[in-house]
């Protein structure tokens, strides 16, 4: 989720390797096979909150009779309460699927933690990378990134096509529990356990609640759609990557959270996601969508985006301070708060800039 | 009396030997590791060398908009604020009194209690950009700078 891809909850290389016998059984079981032999099965770097294993099997039989690159995802030693678990992820996953998004296809979902120690989920493995960094910054994709920006768009609307009533996705946090006015008071109880007062994510939330947006009706929303979250192949898109917050919601929550610019990386300048102008994303959404883009409520959502992309920031750095956990990356990410509070004030308080600097 | 290099000297210098010398040595797959250690460092240098005026200078204008009557609830009384770097304060107690400022002034916006002056909401927004850009400098300077802040 927060932060960049990369060196999150990496499990140890060889972690996995007792396990082989009694995953190598489920997954035969699984997919009706007579058997499947685990060729390879190591750590992917990426997901802060699930560690992910690249899992090459020889299935005998069955409906993956053959090769198969596969990933399986499992949460990582520190689980975060607002993520979903993988059997829910795994049915949100098969929604999206079928809704026509792309998605590595979701194969298996496994509760029992006598298989792999934790809760699982296994999917095919797509190919390309997500790393953030590289996609905005490559020279060579730039001529791309336009029309990758507008694919992006057309994904999210058809995220956004999927709307409750849905008894499969029944565990989904209603609306009225995730509404902006809910996501300010979660924000504001977190701001009071923290030892350092923030006046400006005080300020930004201030603002968020006195220019709360009428409702709409909710959608499916994925709640971290962003650079960082999707693989490139190339130019080809493969796969909207790390489900693990999806919910129902506003779309221009989505729209806002693409847009912020804690997620344009090495270029602050492309406002959609630092890959593209906001046009080409805003085109390809409301074409497929139908709707119109309303530039108010995802102003918004990019203050409340800050906001909550300040708060995270605090949080993973806690997992360092008072969690237990040690690591550089986690503790540099608290200072990434003040960058959000930068942006809050840059978008409420645009003619407030200080003469002096 | 220090000896020379000084802290902040010798930490610009192994983070160069980090970042010149011993970065290329490094397999690929460690060498974002190596990379924040130098961010660690880089920041670490900045904060040593915290500028403590400015930091005063911002306590001070918080003192003005909370009011003149502001006292920390852990005192009743002492001196004020806006000579946080005198002698007669001690820097634990300083820090006590302005982390307590601080609170005030963040439980002050919450309930939007500037909003009814203009004035006093355009002195605490100042007082917030000072605040963040004073921030930026130490936690990431080139940020501040790719946002048009020198």
């Amino acid at each position: 989720m927060a932060g960049t891809r990369s060196r999150r909850s990496e499990p140890a290389a060889g972690a996995g390797n007792d396990r082989r016998p009694a995953l190598a059984r489920f997954l035969a079981e699984a997919s009706g096979a007579e058997a499947c032999e685990i060729t390879s099965l190591a750590p992917l770097s990426g997901g802060s909150i699930q560690e992910n294993w690249a899992l090459d099997a020889n299935f005998s039989g069955g409906r993956l009779a053959g090769e198969q690159r596969l990933v399986l995802r499992a949460a990582a030693a520190t689980g975060v309460p607002s993520s979903l678990d993988r059997r829910q992820e795994f049915a949100v996953l098969r929604a999206a699927f079928a809704a026509g998004v792309t998605v590595p296809e979701p194969l298996f979902a496994c509760g029992d933690t006598a298989v792999f120690g934790k809760p699982f989920l296994v999917m095919r493995r797509a190919p390309g990378t997500a790393a953030a960094h590289r996609i905005t910054r490559d020279l060579a994709l730039d001529p791309a990134l336009p029309m990758i920006a507008e694919g992006l768009g057309r994904e999210l609307a058809r995220i956004h096509a999927i709307r409750p009533p849905r008894p499969d996705l029944a565990f989904l946090t209603p609306y009225d529990r995730s509404s902006p006015a809910q996501q300010i008071e979660g924000f504001r109880a977190y701001l009071d356990r923290h030892p350092t007062p923030r006046p400006v994510l005080e300020w930004g939330a201030r603002w968020l609640e006195t220019h709360l947006p009428a409702p709409v009706p909710p959608v499916l929303c994925h709640h971290d759609f962003r650079t960082g979250n999707y693989l490139l192949d190339g130019t080809r898109l493969t796969g909207i990557l790390d489900w693990e917050f999806a919910g129902w919601g506003d779309p221009h929550e989505d729209i806002g959270w693409f847009c912020s610019k804690g997620w344009r990386f090495a270029r602050l300048d492309r406002e959609a996601g630092g890959i593209a102008g906001r046009a080409s994303f805003y085109r390809g959404y409301e074409r497929d969508s139908g709707t119109a883009i309303d530039p108010v409520r995802v102003r918004f959502w990019e203050v409340l985006a800050s906001v909550r992309w300040a708060v995270i920031a605090l949080q993973q750095s806690d997992r360092h301070i008072a969690g237990g956990e040690r690591s550089l990356d986690l503790a540099l990410t608290g200072r990434r708060a003040s960058e959000c509070e930068l942006e809050i004030l840059m978008l409420l308080d645009p003619s407030g800039l200080p003469a002096d600097g | 009396m220090d000896d020379l290099p000084r802290g902040p000297a010798l930490l610009a210098l192994a983070r160069d030997v980090l970042v010149n010398d011993l970065l290329p040595l490094l397999p690929q797959q460690r060498r974002l590791d190596a990379l924040l250690v130098a961010n660690c460092m880089a920041i670490a240098a900045r904060e040593a060398e915290i500028d403590d005026r400015s930091r005063a200078e911002i306590i001070g204008e918080l003192e003005k908009l909370i009011g003149p009557d502001f006292r920390s609830p852990s005192r009743s009384a002492g001196p004020s604020l806006s000579r946080i770097a005198g002698e007669d304060t001690s820097r634990s107690e300083a820090r006590e009194r302005a982390a307590e400022l601080l609170r005030r002034f963040a439980g002050e916006l919450r309930i939007g209690a500037f909003e009814n002056s203009p004035e006093r909401e355009a002195f605490a927004r100042a007082i917030l950009w000072r605040m963040t850009i004073a921030r930026l400098r130490l936690a990431n300077p080139r940020f501040l700078a790719a946002n048009g802040f020198a």
